[in-house]
């Protein structure tokens, strides 16, 4: 269909994480000759996953992180409390050879993997639609620039790629929270059906829902229903949650026309001022050092918000003196990322006889429940927040500390204790233009590229968000029936920590004020395509990756409608 | 091999990555280490003395004893507290360890003239006791104070009784005979009866 002779490539997708997965995918089954480029390790999909099923007493130390080590290698990405550990250290960036730097006083975590799958390995997989007031909201709140689009556009791919990527969810009907393509949801705790029914009476106002996961309940095509093991980002040889391994790139090389090609950092895009199109990647190979570069018709920066941007920046050109793609000015500025963290915890003393079996790799969430559909009166900010909830119950983990010893307390920590019902609020963050990052003029990489420099922080908005989901989590506890109520502070995560890093490149309808248009596609460059985190053009209070997803999917669609058109 | 080279070792035995992924190449001592190290938990180590070994494993096993079920001898508790201190523990920690340890091998036969490993259960029980509650203002006894890493100025009987503890309820022992282990449950099911019995289950840390 597409004449690619004088062409190493008809596409080069940069970055195989959850959006380069994607972009593969569908850019192959189109017909297209691709070339997938990722700076991480290769990792066989299924064997490579070391540490799957490894029981307690196999990971060293029994547990124990290796302090020192983590200190000295792995400074940030050790921090990423829920997924980083021995069992998948082997997937993660190691912070001391891929260093990044930060304006003073500005924090930022930097969560980076570092194998063939990239994040989508080692993510949450929460997985929620946006609603028609998400993308609503900068052009009625003045914040940010107006999405140049609704959700009536995204709506169909959003179905397209659920279908696809396997999510389980209940259906719920809320107009903040659109339902998914849904397997049939995961079953709840006992006690997590008596907060419900507490709930349903004393906070009608709050919806409580199964957690919407990228994990099987029902089988695929190649990928197994879960078995409830428990720790996902281990990697999941039975292909049971979404990733790129587990899912788009085995689709992607089921074609034939994939092309993949690890440890290959991205340097630089080419760009031809007399076609203005880019015409070639230059890459570097992390072991070996040796350059090289490639043609193709047409380029998809997949490699991550910040990835993204970065190369951007390091590809000036005559034309493009601040970057590429960059004639709006725009380039690296309005990031965001959600801040989020523990807002209530709750002990509880019911169904204390009822006990569970499986580990369920999810907790439930209760949607939005402030400023839906107008401001409140009593909120003195805008948009809101979700909470993600959490349940445990308490065990020898939580009990190491008792006193006594001998026969007793052997018995007693072997034995479950009282239940934990926690609720984590993610809350929206306005973008911002002093949220930035740009290239460091002094330092660089082992590569020679320059260095990432974060320049962010939180505004009062996500401040007092942060502070209303605090607020409201003790009444809810409360409704709940908790017994106790663990307080806790009005503490911010640190910019990053969400690992929802979003903005940088974002979109909008006027080439002046953006960078990429309502396609994913560069104003100012028409064979580029960036479909990562950086495109969005606000935040949303959900997790962000089924939003890329349909992005992508939508945005490869239009590509090779162009191509075939002949406009590209 | 010194304690820098061990960690390096660790990190490779870990990530199942080749040392030449690593900046550094490796000694013939950690390549010799490596080839015969199948398992990181179970080698020997060789840190403390005979007669603190008997000592350490006597107090492990009073704190987490053999009832029904496994205790903590069973669970090579007092390997892994050997493997912990001398490789774990930082140098601070580590020193507080020493010190009362090496406090219990020459205070003991002189109050009761004979060594820890050989008083009667009560006796030991006593000296456990009063090293408890000589460290009972410790902030390491505070309820919930579990969601960190380690508490690098916690007494002595603090630190034998964690990694005791953890060192148990994380081995094979004390994870499948003692808590209950299903590695591959298959489904899940929130409304599972408990008998008052009934142990927790181990979840995958």
């Amino acid at each position: 269909m597409i004449e690619s002779k004088q062409y190493d490539f008809d596409a080069i997708v940069v970055g195989s994480g959850i959006s380069g997965g994607w972009a593969a995918k569908e850019l192959t089954e189109k017909g297209l000759k691709v070339l997938v480029l990722e700076r991480g390790k290769p990792l066989a999909a299924g064997t490579g996953y070391l540490g799957e099923h490894a029981s307690n007493w196999k990971l060293p130390y029994q547990g124990k992180r290796p302090r020192e080590l983590y200190e000295e290698e792995y400074p940030v990405q050790s921090k990423v409390w829920f997924a980083f550990g021995e069992a998948n250290r082997q997937f993660w960036n190691n912070d001391k050879q891929n260093p990044y730097a930060m304006d003073e006083g500005k924090p930022f975590l930097w969560a980076r993997a570092d194998v063939v799958g990239g994040r989508s390995l080692i993510w949450a997989r929460q997985t929620y639609r946006w609603s028609e007031e998400d993308f609503k909201s900068n052009a009625s709140d003045g914040h940010g620039i107006p999405w140049p689009l609704g959700y009536k556009d995204i709506e169909p791919w959003y179905s397209y790629v659920e279908k696809f990527v396997g999510i389980n969810g209940k259906k719920e009907g809320l107009p903040q929270l659109p339902d998914s393509e849904f397997q049939k949801p995961m079953p709840w705790f006992a006690l997590e059906e008596t907060i419900h029914a507490r709930l349903k009476k004393n906070a009608p106002d709050v919806t409580l829902t199964n957690g919407r996961v990228a994990v099987l309940t029902e089988d695929l095509p190649g990928r197994s229903a879960c078995h409830y093991c428990g720790p996902c980002h281990r990697g999941c040889s039975t292909g049971s949650y979404f990733s790129s391994q587990s899912s788009t790139l085995p689709a992607a090389v089921a074609t034939g026309n994939l092309t993949l090609r690890a440890n290959a950092v991205v340097e630089r895009l080419e760009y031809d001022s007399e076609s203005a199109r880019i015409t070639r990647v230059h890459v570097i190979d992390t072991l070996t050092g040796e350059r090289s570069a490639y043609s193709a018709r047409v380029f998809f920066l997949c490699a991550s918000t910040v990835g993204s941007t970065q190369i951007l920046m390091n590809s000036t050109s005559e034309s493009f003196p601040n970057g590429l793609a960059n004639s709006s000015g725009v380039l690296g500025r309005y990031m965001m990322d959600h801040t989020l963290g523990v807002s209530g915890i709750g002990v509880f003393l019911d169904n204390m006889d009822s006990y569970y079996h499986g580990n369920r790799p999810t907790g439930l969430y209760i949607p939005r429940f402030r400023n839906v559909g107008g401001q409140d009166k009593d909120a003195d900010f805008v948009r809101g927040y979700g909470y993600q909830t959490a349940i445990m119950r308490m065990d020898w983990q939580t009990g190491f500390n008792a006193r006594g010893f001998g026969a007793e307390l052997k018995d007693s920590l072997r034995k479950p204790g009282p239940w934990i019902f926690a609720l984590a609020g993610f809350t929206e963050c306005l973008p911002r233009e002093s949220n930035r990052m740009y290239l460091s003029k002094h330092k660089v990489d082992r590569y020679g590229i320059p260095q990432v420099v974060f320049d962010f922080e939180w505004s009062e908005n996500e401040i007092k968000l942060r502070r209303d989901a605090r607020k409201h989590a003790e009444r809810l506890l409360k409704a709940a029936g908790a017994v106790l109520i663990l307080p806790q502070e009005d503490k911010m995560s640190l910019p990053g920590e969400g690992i929802h890093e979003m903005g940088t490149a974002r979109m909008g309808a006027d080439p002046a004020m953006s960078v990429v248009n309502a396609h994913n596609q560069a104003h100012d460059v028409p064979n580029l395509f960036i479909t990562d985190g950086s495109f969005m053009t606000s935040a949303s209070c959900v997790n962000p990756s089924l939003t890329y997803m349909a992005f992508t999917a939508r945005a490869c669609d239009y590509a090779v409608k162009q191509l075939a058109a002949g406009a590209l | 091999m010194n304690r820098r080279e061990f960690l390096q070792c660790a990190a490779i035995l870990v990530s199942g990555l080749g040392a030449s992924q690593f900046s550094f190449s490796l000694s013939e001592e950690q390549s010799a280490f490596l080839a015969n190290a199948p398992d990181f938990n179970t080698r020997a180590v060789n840190y403390f003395s005979p007669a603190q070994r008997e000592i350490v494993s006597a107090m492990a096993e009073a704190i987490i004893p053999r009832t029904e079920t496994p205790g903590a001898v069973d669970a090579r508790v007092p390997a892994f507290l050997e493997l912990m201190v001398a490789y774990w523990l930082n140098d601070e920690e580590r020193a507080v360890f020493d010190a009362g340890l090496h406090d219990i091998e020459t205070r003991i036969p002189l109050e009761y003239g004979k060594p820890f490993q050989q008083l009667a259960a009560p006796e030991q029980l006593k000296v456990l006791q009063a090293l408890e509650d000589a460290a009972s203002d410790s902030p390491w006894y505070e309820f919930g104070n579990v969601q960190r890493e380690y508490i690098s100025d916690a007494p002595f009987i603090c630190q034998l009784k964690e990694l005791t503890v953890w060192g148990f309820f994380t081995s094979k022992e004390g994870g499948s005979q003692v808590l209950r282990y299903d590695p591959m449950p298959m489904s899940f099911n929130g409304h599972t009866p408990l008998a008052p019995d009934d142990s927790s289950w181990t979840t995958p840390l």
